[in-house]
């Protein structure tokens, strides 16, 4: 479980973040959705400490993270996995050598037991035959499913995902959500994921919060979003023609 | 000003996460020996064509310009000597290097940063500073001071080549001059410097690629900073240094 409370964030006197209180479920797809400039990296990168909060509390099970120096910090990142918007796969590194490099890193397991775990994690994620490629070689999908297995490859506790799906066709999107969904419940992981994509909501939001301009709207579930009385968030949700259309029938 | 100072500062910090303990030196060693090879061996060639074509030039324009009985022949080869180990194997091989490995390291870095590798890296628990720099500067500092005797020995050469097949003087001569009154602590002042530059190259470059913000342009435009900071730097160091060891 991770908890966020009062967290304000400002860059240059700008607020970005304003007081916001939210708790992820352990086991559960958490989404932060919102516009894009809303506010959803901030706080994400914030969650995860990338990011210094002006003020607020970020409590992961019974620690305050914001509080810990980095070495401290450094044990519960041991626990956190991250698929960033653009992959963030190491460049100079191939397939194989990326998914062990946490491996190499934090572990003192031989090399043997590294190739079976990169093995299992590149198997779980759909990818074949592509140990020895390098990233510039993958395509949009395939990097974000080897970022996936080096996000798993120490069985975190936590995993966040900064929009899965920019980028991909809305078939990639789905494979990409349901592996989301599907890790979170086989390891039950909290995860955490921003989006401002509808088809993610629906298929696996199932805690959902809404960001405006920084300040948390509203929050829910992908079933209850359909109903809501916020106007901000109706007017994101039914955004498309096509969302517009399917409401009205609905009503 | 107030600027200046604030970047200086955070040039300390960025050193002082540099050079923390590593997590897991093995990993920091293997990291070493590859950057040993991309930032080392692979500036061999330029440092070598560079030093044979200085190394004639020198020994042409001395022979030229002190075309005068008074002086002995053998002056060609002594000033090609000790212009070659005093300044342009430390000093000029630095702003040489400045240009290819500092670009490279900046560019390297800031754009890790822009695509959200040393994110990641953070995120992992990883001391990205030092995971990244640290193997650099520690290439750097050890393998420049090969280069520089290699750029000595080859600029010698080429003034000996260019000399004798110009006529300017017999290849007697030359050796003779290259023998002449051998200061050795020459040679120190020269590897010291070049450890300094070395430095100066990798840490300036590391901290321009960094901290970058923004996308390709702020890239290019950190590459181009850290070359002139740090050529800027090897200058001023130059004077420093030399003050403090030939004095």
């Amino acid at each position: 479980m991770i908890k966020v409370q009062n967290l304000s964030k400002s860059f240059n006197g700008k607020s970005v973040l304003n007081d916001i209180s939210v708790t992820f479920e352990t086991g559960k797809t958490n989404l932060i959705i919102g516009r894009s400039g809303s506010g959803k990296t901030v706080l994400l990168k914030s969650i995860v400490g990338l990011l210094e909060i002006n003020s607020g509390e970020i409590w992961y099970e019974n620690t305050l993270f914001n509080k810990l120096d980095f070495k401290d910090k450094k044990t519960i990142r041991s626990e956190m996995g991250m698929l960033f918007q653009g992959s963030a796969l190491f460049d100079s590194l191939t397939v194989e050598q990326n998914v062990r490099f946490p491996l190499d890193m934090f572990t003192e397991q031989s090399a043997e037991e590294k190739n079976e775990r990169v093995n299992f994690c590149l198997n779980r994620v759909d990818i074949k035959n592509a140990n020895k490629l390098f990233p510039a070689e993958l395509s949009g999908g395939m990097k974000k499913r080897v970022a996936i297995a080096r996000a798993i490859a120490l069985n975190p506790k936590y995993l966040f995902c900064d929009e899965p799906n920019s980028g991909l066709d809305p078939l990639t999107a789905i494979l990409i959500d349901s592996l989301i969904k599907e890790l979170t419940e086989e390891y039950a992981m909290t995860t955490i994921v921003n989006t401002h994509d509808m088809n993610s909501v629906m298929e696996i939001g199932e805690k959902i919060i809404f960001i405006h301009d920084g300040t948390k709207c509203w929050e829910g579930n992908n079933n209850e979003i359909l109903i809501s009385d916020c106007e901000i968030l109706n007017d994101f949700v039914f955004a498309n023609s096509l969302a517009k259309k399917l409401r009205q029938n609905t009503k | 000003m107030f600027k200046f100072l604030s970047s200086v500062g955070q040039y300390f910090l960025f050193l002082k996460k540099v050079f923390s303990k590593p997590e897991k030196p093995s990993i920091y060693y293997k990291q070493t020996m590859s950057e040993l090879v991309s930032l080392g061996l692979t500036s061999v060639g330029i440092v070598a064509i560079i030093s044979f074509f200085m190394g004639a030039v020198i020994t042409l324009q001395t022979a030229y310009n002190t075309e005068n009985p008074i002086y002995p022949k053998y002056l060609i080869g002594l000033g090609c000597r000790d212009s070659m180990i005093l300044e342009f194997s430390s000093t000029i091989a630095a702003l040489i290097l400045a240009g290819k490995v500092g670009s490279n390291i900046a560019s390297e870095i800031g754009t890790m940063r822009v695509t959200e590798q040393i994110d990641a890296l953070e995120i992992m628990g990883v001391n990205s500073a030092s995971y990244l720099v640290l193997p650099k500067i520690i290439a750097t500092v050890v393998f420049n001071p090969f280069l520089t005797l290699m750029s000595i020995v080859i600029g010698i050469f080429g003034g000996g080549i260019a000399g004798t097949f110009s006529g300017v003087m017999t290849p007697e001569n030359f050796i003779y001059g290259i023998q002449y009154d051998f200061i050795p602590y020459y040679i120190v002042y020269s590897l010291i410097k070049t450890v300094f530059f070395a430095f100066i190259i990798t840490s300036i470059s590391s901290f321009q690629g960094y901290y970058v913000e923004g996308g390709s342009l702020e890239v290019g435009r950190a590459s181009t900073k850290a070359v002139v900071y740090s050529s800027v730097m090897i200058l001023l160091f130059n004077v420093i240094l030399t003050q403090l060891l030939l004095s």
